[in-house]
């Protein structure tokens, strides 16, 4: 397991391209793209809970504030995405083949595992940040088409991105 | 040990979650007008619906306590209410018979009747023979034959009676007759019920000749010492005439006996001298 330094550099690197994403390539309200999901659910499930939440609170707050989002927007939707991580997980690996100290990454989990584990991900995180914009459960056809959008970018971005910097890098 | 082990840190991350979305809510009100307009209408409406299922829960617990309360000033008004009847109808006979100056209306005395609150803890709607068991025994002051009525009409007629308790013969009993009239003629008649319906009863021999509407009510007559007259017992709903002399009237009952559970023990203070009178002149 990593040491908490290092945690800490990785999520400052994770705010850095977050915020080149969201400055740089922005396609307005057509989806919304999002990499920090995928160091949130790749927390190794040895780290407590409580600090988990606090490290994704902050990276969300990371987030929202150099990528000129609503303040507390991504780290409400940060938050919860890593308060229901566990349980995604158990449901990604039934059979608790997964060691604690390990990362939940694309080598671990395999690739049809792994991709479920991120698409429901996303698939909450996105409904977190939709419902928090709009307060309401009433989606448009333009906010459904966002939140299907985004969730296939996202997964497309967090495969590529696990994969070049995680998997292949790996031992 | 495990058990508590696993709990504690499960504790801290829920309640580390509730604050930093709590947290994360207030950064967004802060930071936008419309967000902070939304979340200030999603809080008043939780807040709303909160209270609601609060007051919901307290006025359960707090259900038995007014019912109570209701039978108790049910009684109070009752008791009240036959005071100044009886002190109105010895009153217009005072008006009338001045020499009758000695009487109770004029020393203010009680009224005829009075009534003991009681709640049933047993009773029976699904027999011929049906039966109430109250509360309230001889200790309280109750004794046969007095009669037992509720806020929508005649009960029953208590039978025997223990120290704490009471058997009381429900009106929906087929050996059970109330002395009853129509209160728009004034024509009385035994009411039975007929172990049909526990909703109607039968009011009989009304002679022919008294026009009967439906819709009308029947209430105790107070020709029997046991119930005070204009006790509300229902509505007309059919009649036909039998034998060629009489009506046979079928009335719905106000009293729904399966939502009964107070209700009030009649006392005539004047039952013994009457029923002493009746007897000797029945010898």
């Amino acid at each position: 397991m990593k040491s908490r330094s290092e945690i800490f550099l990785i999520i400052a690197v994770f705010i850095l391209l977050q915020a080149l994403l969201s400055n740089f390539i922005n396609f307005g309200p057509l989806f919304f793209i999002a990499l920090y999901p995928l160091l949130i659910l790749t927390f190794p499930a040895k780290i407590p809970l409580y600090e988990r939440l606090l490290m994704s609170f902050l990276l969300g707050i990371g987030v929202d504030l150099t990528g000129g989002f609503i303040l507390g927007l991504n780290a409400a939707a940060a938050t919860f995405l890593s308060f229901v991580q566990p349980l995604l997980l158990k449901m990604a690996v039934p059979h608790a083949g997964l060691d604690k100290s390990s990362r939940p990454g694309l080598s671990e989990l395999g690739l049809t595992r792994f991709l479920y584990f991120i698409i429901a991900g996303l698939m909450i995180h996105q409904a977190v940040v939709e419902i928090l914009e709009n307060f309401s459960m009433i989606f448009s056809f333009q906010s459904l088409l966002r939140y299907f959008l985004s969730i296939f970018v996202n997964t497309l971005i967090i495969l590529l991105s696990e994969y070049g910097i995680f998997y292949k890098n790996r031992g | 040990m495990a058990a508590k082990t696993s709990v504690k840190p499960l504790l801290a991350g829920v309640l580390t979650f509730l604050i930093l979305e709590a947290v994360a809510l207030m950064l967004m009100a802060n930071d936008s007008i419309v967000q902070k307009i939304r979340i200030e209408g999603a809080v008043a409406y939780l807040g709303e619906k909160l209270y609601n299922f609060r007051s919901g829960i307290t006025y359960y617990f707090s259900l038995r306590e007014i019912n109570d309360q209701l039978s108790k000033e049910n009684t109070r008004l009752l008791n009240q209410l036959s005071y100044y009847r009886t002190l109105t109808e010895n009153r217009d006979s005072a008006f009338v018979h001045r020499d009758d100056s000695s009487g109770r209306a004029e020393k203010g005395e009680n009224s005829d009747f009075y009534y003991i609150p009681a709640k049933i803890v047993g009773m029976s709607t699904n027999r011929l023979h049906n039966y109430l068991i109250i509360n309230k025994g001889s200790k309280d002051g109750i004794k046969e034959d007095m009669g037992v009525i509720s806020s929508e009409g005649v009960a029953g007629v208590i039978r025997s009676v223990s120290d704490n308790y009471a058997y009381v013969i429900s009106l929906l009993n087929v050996s059970q007759a109330v002395s009853a009239k129509i209160v728009s003629s004034g024509a009385y008649g035994p009411l039975t019920w007929d172990g049909r319906s526990a909703q109607t009863a039968i009011l009989s021999e009304i002679p022919q000749h008294i026009p009967v509407m439906t819709g009308d009510t029947v209430a105790t007559s107070g020709l029997s010492t046991i119930f005070p007259p204009d006790i509300p017992l229902g509505r007309i709903r059919k009649s036909k005439i039998v034998m060629g002399s009489h009506h046979q009237i079928e009335v719905r009952l106000f009293q729904d006996f399966r939502t009964l559970h107070f209700v009030n023990v009649v006392v005539n203070r004047n039952k013994e001298e009457l029923d002493k009178l009746t007897q000797e002149y029945e010898k």
